[in-house]
């Protein structure tokens, strides 16, 4: 029953990575593999605190973050421009339905081809792949959480005499927080995937490159470890931007006010 | 009948309403004097919310007129704050104290701070919550939260007060607190009130005139100076009501 309780616990997580790594480790000594295919976690843990000494792996973390922070945020103006004028006119609003129906299921890698036409390779295109991957199911979220306001709330935004612009951001965004808080979760997550891919495509000729890059320039070289290391860098970051970042997002906003 | 000395504050003209061919409102008719606490009564459907709605200029009139102190009423305004029945109609991302301060914080005249402040302090003492000020609406009782709406309401001292069946969804006991919380901060404020409920008890505690609705008219508007809600006037209002 101890051993139950402990698994029900948030930290369960925590306690199942660490049996992960166990077994990793038992694979990579006892097992017959390659060293090549399947290295040790010493030598994955030595090559990520040397990249980490170095400043490679931080460096290229901190390109592609920011280039999915300046994504994001211009991901999510571009969606409440959308969802605002799709407030204001049930014309537009039909002109967004479409545009997301269309474009929503479409993958950013798809693109690439016609991107690296339009604007070439390096960190425009990947800022464009990242801000198609946003601004749909943020476009998508503002909307459904812009529709599910109560129609009180609209009649006091009335009452007090407030224009549509006033109504929607003191009323409606606070009230539709938990779409919006749904939205950016799917925005990020899929922005994350969509960077990486990119970068490993094309990331030397636009600065620096990136953990995607970083990842791809480990295999060419044959450095398996340096590929585990960046895999973990990108999970780590992951799980540093679910659990802390949209975790204690949620704690002070919507669990507080008792709507999530 | 009229009191020609004191100008109506709200008067209705010859108004009509109706739904998709329907017809809500027929031909009403009715003035308001300052100060006055008017209940709307009649049975669900006969148009006593639309009615409030067409005062506070929430919807439109298909013909006649609404006046509020001599200005004809063509959107809802700040001089006329509503108060609704849903519980939700509080912004559940403030705090007690923050949902009262909000309409003074974005109001068209810049208050101070500290005037913020002591209004919220104000009518958080007249609906009783001053304890709750840092509570969130998902903390309150369904009384609560009425309070607070009542509170937000009074904070911008409107002219007209128009309640849409506020107390309906609480217990009894809940309610007659309200309903006597409501009158004392009548005896303070003098707010005009236009309160519409289905509860004749109701009505006859709170109101100073009862007007009647049947089928989208006024059956009879009822002077009610001495509050009285023994069984023979209840019966005599439900005689009114029923067909």
């Amino acid at each position: 029953m101890k051993i139950k309780a402990i698994f029900l616990k948030p930290y369960a997580k925590y306690i199942w990575i660490i049996l992960m790594l166990v077994a990793w480790e038992v694979t990579a000594k006892l097992a017959p593999v390659s060293p090549l295919a399947f290295p040790s976690l010493e030598l994955i843990l030595a090559a990520l605190i040397d990249s980490v000494i170095n400043g490679d792996i931080l460096m290229q973390m901190a390109f592609s973050l920011g280039l999915i922070l300046i994504g994001l945020g211009i991901g999510v103006v571009l969606a409440f421009l959308m969802s605002f004028l799709s407030v204001v006119s049930p014309v537009f609003a039909s002109f967004t339905d479409t545009c997301v129906s269309i474009f929503h299921p479409l993958p950013g890698i798809a693109l690439l081809p016609l991107i690296i036409l339009w604007i070439g390779t390096g960190s425009m295109a990947i800022l464009f792949v990242i801000v198609h991957s946003v601004l749909w199911p943020m476009i998508l979220n503002m909307t459904a959480g812009f529709k599910a306001i109560p129609e009180v709330y609209k009649k006091i935004g009335m009452n007090y005499e407030f224009n549509t612009l006033q109504s929607i951001i003191r009323i409606f965004v606070p009230a539709s927080l938990s779409f919006l808080i749904a939205g950016l979760k799917i925005s990020w997550a899929r922005g994350w995937r969509a960077a990486i891919s990119a970068e490993m495509i094309f990331g030397a000729s636009g600065g620096i490159g990136g953990i995607g890059w970083y990842i791809f320039n480990k295999r060419v070289f044959m450095d398996t470890a340096g590929v585990y290391a960046g895999i973990l860098m990108i999970i780590a970051v992951g799980i540093f931007v679910e659990d802390v970042v949209f975790g204690k997002l949620e704690k002070n906003t919507i669990k507080k006010w008792g709507v999530a | 009948m009229k009191n020609v000395d004191v100008n109506p504050i709200i008067e209705i003209c010859a108004v009509n309403k109706s739904y998709e061919g329907r017809p809500v409102l027929a031909d009403i008719n009715l003035a308001i004097r300052p100060g006055e606490l008017i209940c709307v009564i009649g049975a669900s459907g006969c148009g006593k919310s639309t009615l409030l709605n067409l005062i506070g200029g929430f919807v439109k009139a298909d013909r006649g007129e609404i006046r509020l102190n001599g200005r004809l009423v063509e959107k809802p305004c700040r001089q006329c704050i509503m108060v609704f029945q849903e519980f939700d109609q509080l912004f559940t991302w403030q705090t007690v104290r923050h949902n009262i301060e909000f309409p003074l914080k974005n109001a068209p005249e810049r208050l101070s701070h500290q005037e913020i402040r002591s209004r919220a302090d104000h009518y958080l003492a007249m609906v009783k919550l001053t304890d709750f000020g840092d509570y969130y609406p998902n903390q309150l009782s369904g009384g609560m939260k009425q309070r607070t709406a009542l509170a937000r309401a009074l904070a911008l001292s409107p002219q007209l007060l128009l309640m849409d069946e506020p107390f309906g969804s609480l217990d009894a006991q809940t309610k007659k607190e309200l309903q006597e919380t409501l009158l004392e901060i009548r005896q303070e404020t003098r707010a005009t009130t236009v309160f519409v409920t289905h509860d004749i008890r109701e009505a006859l505690y709170l109101a100073d005139r009862i007007v009647v609705l049947k089928a989208g008219a006024v059956a009879a508007v009822i002077k009610n100076q001495t509050r009285n809600t023994d069984e023979t006037r209840v019966a005599e209002i439900t005689a009114l009501l029923s067909p």
